[in-house]
């Protein structure tokens, strides 16, 4: 399925159907991520919904030369939960609402815009050149959010290992990248 | 601007991944944005994320999902709380700090002045821009806890070297400095901390009381 042109006609005609199908393939995906990076069901369920509505909002900002589809997608989501959770901490304080905005555009003071590169190439062939279980550790670790302990267990490896196997990959990645320039 | 100093490689992946508690998130979210090396190593971050969520196992959500989506769609956005904006005709705040609301300037030694950035109240770090005069010698200090320091004007140098515009620090408890500012003049600072600095020797002690930073 080629998600960029689906997100394509949801940026030119505000095309349902195209829609429909990003909501059935990445709404349940963006709730089980969120469920793995330690959000509870009702957070993932939100961050879910929420994502798929800045999709929609942000459809004609997204540039299939820079980023693939569900790179773009996951900072979306990414962004609306360090978003929820600065809301929580203040409504804690506030006693106010949680629901997020519907127009996280205005509401990411903490978002740093990094101007996107054309560099897109060059970062996929970086990512090729990692080995499986470099981009895994390094999945597992940052992406998921994994304390090195369970890794370890999961990959059935030393808790040494975990950590200079993560070490090494980032190190590679970025020498991989410096390489290139 | 060449930028010679960048943050270690896992608190990139850590900023990427949106794990850094808030003032950090700002310090590095600031160099990465002036820093197309940083931006890279990132976005690379980004990409595996993305493949990630394409392998993750789908999770059901709520029957109602796609209804509730496309009503709230069609609803009119609902006006985000627009934070207060710092001053466009202050100088010391860079167009990337321009979204917080950032407190007064507060004397803090001689040469030495800070404003603190108003933060959500997540996390321990404290966020403030650090202004010290050209050509002073910071006192001789440890930390409890870590350090972040992004340069935005002048320069100043340590042990650990040179650093100038762009450039980032990255301190914590095993390191024992005392930077000493460039003479080209005063030397600018975003700076996320936890802990407590802790000065050193007679004056650091003397004045130690009055160094609320
Ligand atoms: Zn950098």
């Amino acid at each position: 399925m080629d998600w960029a042109d689906l997100i394509g006609r949801v940026a030119s005609g505000g095309d349902r159907e195209a829609f429909k199908r990003l909501f059935e393939h990445f709404a349940p995906r963006i709730k089980g991520l969120m469920l793995k990076a330690g959000c509870n069901a009702e957070e993932a369920e939100e961050i879910a919904q929420s994502t798929m509505i800045a999709v929609w909002r942000k459809a004609h900002q997204f540039d299939p030369a820079t980023a693939g589809a569900a790179a773009w997608i996951f900072t979306i989501a990414r962004n609306l939960r360090i978003d929820l959770f600065r809301r929580r901490m203040r409504a804690d304080r506030l006693e106010t609402g949680l629901e997020l905005p519907d127009a996280p555009d205005q509401a990411e003071p903490a978002d740093i815009l990094i101007s996107r590169g054309q560099d897109a190439a060059r970062i996929a062939s970086a990512i090729q050149q990692l080995s499986a279980e470099q981009s895994l550790v390094v999945r597992l670790s940052f992406i998921e959010e994994r304390p090195h302990p369970e890794i370890a267990r999961a990959l059935g490896i030393p808790l040494g290992t975990v950590k200079s196997r993560i070490r090494l990959a980032m190190n590679r990645l970025r020498d991989i990248l410096d390489e290139e320039a | 601007m060449t930028i010679s100093h960048h943050p270690p490689e896992d608190l990139l992946a850590d900023f990427a991944a949106g794990k850094l508690e808030e003032a950090h998130q700002l310090v590095v979210g600031v160099h990465v944005a002036g820093c197309p090396r940083c931006t890279r190593f990132v976005q690379a971050i980004e990409q595996l994320a993305g493949a990630a969520l394409e392998d993750v196992a789908p999770v059901p959500i709520a029957t109602d999902a796609f209804d509730r989506v496309m009503s709230r769609i069609h609803e009119a956005p609902k006006e985000a709380v627009a934070p207060a904006l710092a001053s466009d005709t202050d100088d010391d705040v860079p167009p990337a700090l321009r979204k917080y609301r950032i407190g007064k300037r507060r004397r803090v030694a001689p040469g030495l002045s800070l404003r603190p950035i108003e933060l959500s109240g997540q996390g321990q770090a404290r966020a403030f821009l650090l202004r010290s005069a050209p050509g002073s010698r910071m006192l001789e200090h440890t930390h409890t806890g870590t350090e972040l320091t992004l340069v935005l004007e002048g320069s100043f140098s340590h042990e650990g070297g040179h650093f100038g515009p762009g450039d980032f620090d990255y301190g914590d408890d095993e390191v024992e400095h005392r930077p000493i500012v460039g003479n080209e003049g005063p030397c600018l600072c975003l700076v996320a901390m936890t802990g407590d600095l802790r000065m050193n020797g007679f004056l650091g002690r003397l004045i130690g009381p009055f160094v609320r930073l």
